[in-house]
């Protein structure tokens, strides 16, 4: 009984999200934008690379870059409704556990994030990679980094989202928070995409070392994020 | 609060071992040398280096401690322990940088390098100073102390990472104890770093109570402060 309440509260904190997005779709919106203009930095960090320069080199990194600047702004956006709209009050007063809170912020934050991701990695593609070769692993290997460091950043990005929207400087907070914290998966991250992105041999095996990686940090990190998020969010 | 001998005689011990254990590096430790012949002078650091480093791991256990404790009881003087506990941290991480850097540049001909050790020991240093920052951006101080107390549990984590990963990739950063058949020290030399580490971790824990001390007679003259205004 007590589960499938947990779940019921679960869902209707999801649609909450999801229902507000599909309505002023801000966030997609907002990230969705941020990653083309960083594009358009990147073109300008590749203006004089000249044409032989091959852009998979660098690609992982760069993608991963706007996905760790993107995500940062989807969170900030997402905590910055709840405390405004005084929406996080009136959760916590509500007989909702705690870790429901936490595991529907994460579940929208994720599935936002997701989202732009795999909107803008095609975007990606088509403007810096026309004309080259493929990829030289399959695709879908890509889509397992995406998922992986996705959940990581997430998770951690909720609980410390929550933490600095209470704070005076709000996203700038967050980022001196949240990029050191996640270095090691996003160091994981780019080796993975760029085993996943060159091909060759035993780049499977470097891809899938990567993504064990990954992985732990996922483990770990969640938890620990899971575990601290009943004391952040009652303060 | 009583004052704390056992900080005092610390402080003056760990100072008497660290400044025998410079002399003991120079005058009895001997020195390595390069297949050249050449004496590496610059591996005199190690005496220095290793010392503030292992202390800086050592003490950031209780950021992490005392942010749990905290948690737990919500009784302020955790919060203020841990606090203290990341300053000293900062004090010896900084120096780890400062010598780091100094004998990267004499053994490896550069100033800095990206290599496992260092990147992270760069992002322990970053997540310490990111501690300070978040809690002089809080001004609620019950949020001030539940949010640094999250925040310094999630920190540590890039400690032990940090510590290990030398033995778990491929670093050139040099692993002295046990790492293999070139590592080890000669029994003079060990005597030497060992007497240099216990003195920097009596000094460590000297810095912490003495700081805590103070720290808690400034809260109490504060106290005081607003009973007289009263």
């Amino acid at each position: 009984m007590a589960k499938s309440n947990s779940w019921r509260q679960f869902k209707a904190i999801l649609r909450k999200d999801l229902v507000m997005e599909l309505r002023t779709k801000e966030m997609i919106t907002s990230m969705g934008l941020y990653a083309l203009l960083t594009m358009v930095v990147y073109q300008i960090a590749l203006a004089e690379a000249g044409d032989s320069f091959d852009v998979r080199l660098v690609m992982p990194g760069l993608i991963w870059v706007a996905f760790i600047f993107m995500s940062m702004l989807g969170l900030n956006r997402s905590f910055v409704h709840e405390k405004d709209q005084g929406c996080i009050d009136a959760l916590l007063l509500s007989p909702v556990d705690r870790p429901v809170i936490f595991f529907a912020k994460f579940a929208g934050n994720l599935l936002f994030l997701m989202v732009v991701e795999l909107l803008s990695l095609p975007v990606f593609s088509f403007l810096f990679l026309q004309g080259r070769v493929g990829f030289g692993n399959p695709v879908w290997l890509i889509g397992v980094v995406l998922l992986g460091a996705s959940i990581g950043i997430s998770g951690v990005g909720t609980l410390l989202a929550t933490m600095t929207v209470n704070t005076k400087g709000k996203d700038v907070m967050l980022a001196v928070l949240f990029v050191p914290i996640m270095y090691p998966l996003l160091r994981a991250a780019v080796g993975a995409t760029f085993a996943a992105v060159i091909g060759g041999p035993g780049t499977v095996t470097t891809f899938w070392l990567y993504m064990a990686w990954v992985a732990a940090f996922d483990v770990i990190m969640v938890a620990i994020a899971y575990a601290l998020y009943e004391f952040v969010i009652g303060v | 609060m009583k004052r704390n001998p056992l900080a005092e005689i610390m402080l003056g011990l760990g100072g008497l071992l660290t400044t025998a254990a410079f002399f003991m590096a120079f005058f009895w430790a001997p020195g390595t040398s390069y297949p050249d012949g050449r004496v590496d002078f610059a591996q005199k650091i190690f005496y220095f280096h290793v010392p503030v480093a292992e202390a800086s791991f050592l003490v950031f256990i209780f950021t992490a401690f005392y942010g749990i404790r905290f948690l737990m009881t919500r009784e302020r003087i955790y919060d203020t322990k841990a606090r203290i506990a990341t300053e000293v941290t900062l004090f010896f991480v900084l120096l780890t940088m400062a010598t780091g850097i100094l004998w990267t540049r004499v053994e490896w001909g550069v100033w800095w390098q990206w290599e496992p050790r260092l990147t992270t020991y760069f992002i322990l240093t970053l997540l310490v100073i990111a501690y300070f920052v978040l809690r002089n951006s809080v001004e609620d101080e019950e949020k001030r102390a539940v949010y640094a107390s999250a925040f310094g549990i999630l920190a540590f984590i890039d400690a032990p990472i940090s510590f290990f990963i030398t033995r778990w990739l491929n670093s050139i950063h040099p692993i002295v104890f046990g790492g293999g058949e070139s590592s080890g020290l000669e029994t003079s030399m060990l005597i030497t770093f060992i007497v240099a580490q216990v003195g920097m971790l009596m000094l460590g824990y000297a810095f912490y109570q003495l700081r805590l001390r103070e720290e808690e007679l400034r809260e109490r003259l504060e106290a005081l402060k607003i009973e007289i205004g009263d």
